[in-house]
């Protein structure tokens, strides 16, 4: 058994809102290990979002504890969380998120501005991650001359850049076409299979085809209903 | 990439915007730079001004007048109980307790003397005084008619601000008793040149040197020492007018003239400077009226940094949290924004600093009524740019704590 990357324990947020508090986690305990890929599924509201935030280290529990390869996540001071961030985490937002004003090139390197490397270390770097992802030919282009599916691309490269252990992904094909989004599933499961540690939220059940494992949210909690695993292995295995 | 990068990418993308706050500043700039030109320029032509004054006191004998009129007829001014300066009058104005405000007291015998078949005007003195009492005095070179030195030796253009009435090359202008200094156009006149010999009073004079041009008396004058003048002229120890020169930064006018008048009763003591009172208290309303306007216009262009930085950073919120999830701490999102509001901040000094030299060197003369030069000067180039940058620094400091404020998690809407 492989070490543990990620460790959850019973995670609790709550939000107000016009008065009202929403418990939007409702103790949420799991493992993730390293070299894993996970998805999370469930749906709008589920919670499924708010925990990856939290485990992203942008959004503070209410209750409960994260650790990320042993180190307490919320125990760290707002920079020094941001220092993890860029060290040991890569992102992929719904939507892209990419910089308009920058080009695929500039937004790749974007997590390496405040890093210590040379500026063609960067750029060596970005190319490289760049190629990886097969936009080689395409470095220079900003985000509105790119297609969807190119875009998420660019996401990704942004997110392995860096080398991080573990990339976060949210709803990484919500916004493309079934063809796109299976080339981008299978990009995550080479980079996967390369030892990088995924851990994708998505309401598309199609997606975790491609995934080690599947956690169900509902509620605020992890889902122990069997017959709803039961469907979605039955979903898997069609 | 870097976080100036960042913060100049970010400038190209909102273009619109940012001429906005650029001319903010712009106008906040140009309304310094001009005001404070305009200003400056018009202190430096009245010191100019004063400067060729030369004497700021001038001291005359009193001389009683009356106009008479008999059977419908006027007569002419009569003169009457005219009591004459002499070189004790010198000594009692230094004797006076304000001394240390006189910088030069310069004793002068005017006469007329006949020389090569006419009359030419005498004029006696201390030269080194003379001299230092005018400082635009300059002799023509030996020999070469036209072409001058300056008594200073110092070959560039007189600086009347710096001017160091003390100059120590004075002290080598002595004339022997046996040589006379000559007026540009008496000169030319008589047809003399430096070492020529010359007659005056049925004495010989050799001509030590010529002055250059300066349109004013001096131009028609023989200058030579007071004692030779007063023997030439047969008017032992006496003395036509007193010039002297003070410095109002070490003591009041008024005491000082109080003291000039009860030392020399007899005597009619006149200041010159009065003359320029009434235009300094016009500069000094001016440069108050400037200086709030330009406040005034400068806070206005702060604010419009500020309002526009604001709803910029509001406008990059996602942006923002985009930068802060991928690693960027809160003072790197306040970097990029101060950097932001520098870049500018600089580009809007040095356009403010351009227009408001063109709008100084055009109203400059117009509101001033006097003939004004407005140099380019680095100093008040880079006065500007820091002024600019400061202002753009101190306006950016909200966006940017605003922008580092965010909360990441709320900016990209997670959840």
């Amino acid at each position: 058994m492989s070490e543990v990357l990620i460790k959850t324990d019973n995670l609790r947020k709550t939000y107000k809102s016009f008065g009202d508090e929403v418990e939007a986690l409702r103790g949420v305990s799991l493992e993730i290990y390293k070299g894993e890929s996970v998805a999370v599924m469930g749906q709008s509201g589920s919670g499924k979002s708010t925990l990856l935030s939290i485990i992203g280290g942008l959004n503070p529990p209410s209750t409960g504890k994260i650790e990320i390869d042993g180190i307490d996540l919320y125990a760290l001071s707002q920079e020094k969380r941001a220092d993890f961030r860029r060290e040991y985490l890569g992102f992929v937002f719904q939507q892209f998120q990419l910089i308009p004003y920058l080009t695929a090139m500039e937004n790749v390197m974007l997590p390496l501005t405040t890093t210590s490397h040379s500026g063609r270390q960067k750029r060596e770097m970005a190319e490289h991650v760049l190629a990886r992802v097969g936009l080689a030919g395409k470095m220079n282009r900003l985000p509105n001359q790119m297609s969807g599916g190119e875009q998420e691309r660019v996401a990704i490269a942004r997110a392995i850049v860096n080398e991080p252990p573990l990339v976060l992904a949210d709803e990484p094909t919500g916004s493309l076409d079934t063809r796109t989004g299976e080339e981008i599933m299978a990009l995550f499961h080479e980079l996967n299979s390369e030892g990088l540690t995924i851990l994708m939220v998505t309401h598309n059940p199609e997606n975790t085809t491609s995934m080690g494992r599947t956690i169900i949210m509902k509620d605020g909690q992890l889902c122990t209903d069997k017959a709803e695993i039961l469907q979605l292995a039955t979903r898997k295995a069609r | 990439m870097t976080l100036f990068q960042i913060a100049i990418n970010n400038l190209r993308r909102r273009k619109s915007k940012m001429v906005f706050v650029v001319l903010g500043l712009v106008i906040g700039i140009a309304t310094i730079v001009s005001v404070y030109n305009v200003v400056e320029s018009m202190k430096e032509q009245m010191t100019r001004q004063m400067a060729e004054f030369g004497a700021n006191i001038v001291i005359t004998p009193d001389t009683g007048e009356l106009a008479f009129s008999y059977g419908g007829i006027t007569i002419p001014e009569v003169l009457f109980d005219v009591e004459k300066l002499s070189m004790a009058d010198v000594d009692k104005i230094n004797e006076i307790p304000a001394r240390q405000m006189v910088r030069a007291v310069a004793p002068k015998l005017l006469g007329v003397a006949h020389t090569g078949g006419r009359n030419v005007i005498v004029a006696g003195s201390d030269l080194q005084s003379e001299f230092t009492i005018k400082p635009w005095f300059r002799l023509q070179q030996p020999g070469e008619m036209g072409e001058t030195i300056l008594v200073t030796g110092d070959a560039g253009e007189m600086d009347y601000e710096k001017l160091n009435l003390a100059r120590e090359d004075i002290s080598t202008l002595i004339l022997t008793d046996g040589e006379v200094l000559l007026g540009a156009a008496i000169a030319e006149e008589l047809g003399v040149m430096p070492g020529d010999t010359l007659e005056i009073a049925g004495r010989e004079f050799q001509v030590f040197a010529l002055l250059e041009e300066m349109g004013s008396a001096e131009d028609n004058q023989v200058l030579m020492n007071l004692a030779v003048s007063q023997e030439i002229l047969q008017r032992p120890g006496e003395v036509t007018v007193i010039e002297v020169s003070a410095d109002y930064s070490l003591g009041s006018e008024a005491t000082l003239l109080a003291q000039l008048v009860g030392a020399l009763p007899q005597a009619e003591v006149t200041s010159l400077r009065q003359a320029a009172l009434g235009r300094d208290e016009m500069l000094t309303r001016l440069t108050r009226f400037g200086a709030s306007v330009s406040i005034l216009v400068l806070f206005v262009g702060m604010l419009v940094v500020t309002l526009t930085m604001s709803g910029a950073v509001r406008e990059r919120t996602r942006e923002i949290g985009i930068f802060r999830a991928i690693g960027f701490r809160k003072s790197h999102v306040t970097k990029i924004i101060l950097m932001e509001g520098a870049m500018v901040s600089l580009i809007g000094g040095v356009i403010g600093y351009v227009a408001g030299m063109v709008a100084a060197r055009i109203t400059g003369p117009l509101l001033s009524g006097m003939e004004i030069t407005v140099p380019w000067r680095a100093d008040i180039f880079f006065g500007a740019v820091l002024l600019a940058l400061f202002i753009g620094a101190l306006a950016s400091l909200y966006p940017a704590r605003q922008a580092s404020k965010l909360d990441p998690a709320e900016a990209l809407r997670f959840i």
